[in-house]
């Protein structure tokens, strides 16, 4: 592993946990000497942008070695923090007031929702870099991102039925949250199947990085969706609506699915790159042709 | 449901939470047996040649 290149992001990962788990024990312990003054808002927002931040310096500087440990480390931390996240989302936070035992399904339901959209808009950043650069480098890392992302959107919809059952009373509804999800998991979906059947590299990369250039106009439509229509679904929490006691679970299972997430990217679209090599190979000479040459 | 409050629902939680893991464990063992596959093709054509 290259020290230079994961240095700073070691280093915003650290801020990031410093604000998001320290910060939020002491807090919760009525310690607030540990949060240098800031507010509840401020505190989230720079946890939750130095580990974004550090977590996709990590994948960068790390996708195109090849080599299993940053896949490792990231898989390691990830699981660390989804364990002890989940843990005390299930056997420490206390149950919700109104939907009781049933609100724990928020600590995996939320990080899901958020690394989704941010797996989305990394392959919206990747098409949007390989449209001006042209490097194929940029066209793996978006494959590997929309590939992640599709999984997680995907989760996010059976976890979201899941949840839906008791409070809502019924598994699905065509709500406009859960509708413009739909159309986002189908659209990046029909991206990776373009992918599929085209099979010159440059044609499938410009076709797919249009695609999902126009496909990511959904994730903002996802997002705002609770605030412009009527919704079933609630608008989105902030610190300040949110319990203290909750903190803790949410952000270390946000924290651990953006490492795996980060994780998995980096395989996918080390698949993706090792295959555009074996295509974009010269073709190997027949005997004959070889013997000739020499 | 008792007087607009949730009551029991373990069943839900449970089984949103065995999802998540199955769905990632799935995944990313998916990814790692693509990757070694990819991984010995490429060592194959390179002995090949």
């Amino acid at each position: 592993m290259n020290e230079m290149k994961t240095g700073p992001s070691a280093i915003l990962l650290a801020i990031g946990a410093y604000f998001g788990f320290v910060v939020a024990v002491a807090q919760f312990h009525g310690v607030t000497a540990l949060s240098l003054g800031l507010k509840s808002g401020t505190i989230a927002l720079l946890a939750a942008g130095c580990g974004v931040a550090g977590a996709i310096w990590f994948l960068f500087a790390n996708d195109q070695i090849d080599s299993w440990r940053p896949a490792q480390v990231l898989i390691g931390l990830g699981l660390l923090c989804v364990g002890v996240g989940s843990y005390y989302g299930l056997f420490v936070a206390p149950p919700e007031q109104y939907m009781g035992e049933v609100q724990r399904i928020m600590y995996v339901h939320v990080p899901t929702a958020w690394n989704a959209l941010l797996a989305m808009t990394l392959a919206f950043v990747c098409a949007v870099i390989f449209l001006f650069r042209g490097d194929f480098k940029w066209d793996s890392r978006m494959e590997g991102s929309i590939a992640t992302g599709v999984v997680l959107a995907f989760l996010l919809c059976c976890q979201g039925a899941i949840w839906a059952k008791p409070t809502w009373g019924v598994w699905w509804d065509w709500d406009p949250r859960l509708t413009t999800t739909a159309v986002l998991l189908f659209a990046f979906l029909g991206i990776l199947a373009l992918r599929r059947f085209v099979e010159d590299p440059a044609r499938r990369a410009i076709w797919s990085a249009v695609a999902t250039i126009i496909a990511y106009v959904d994730v903002p439509i996802v997002y705002f969706s609770v605030k412009w229509w009527n919704s079933l679904h609630q608008q989105q929490s902030t610190p300040g609506t949110v319990s203290k006691q909750f903190w803790l679970p949410l952000r270390l299972n946000a924290f651990g699915i953006l490492f795996l997430m980060v994780a998995f990217i980096m395989l996918r679209s080390r698949i993706a790159s090792m295959r555009l090599k074996q295509e974009l190979a010269p073709p190997l000479p027949a005997a004959g042709e070889l013997g000739e040459a020499v | 449901m008792s007087g607009g409050v949730v009551t029991g629902g373990w069943n839900f939680v449970i089984a949103a939470y065995v999802v998540t893991f199955a769905v990632l464990f799935i995944y990313g063992v998916t990814i790692i047996t693509r990757l070694r596959a990819e991984r010995s093709r490429a060592a194959n054509e390179a002995n090949e040649q």
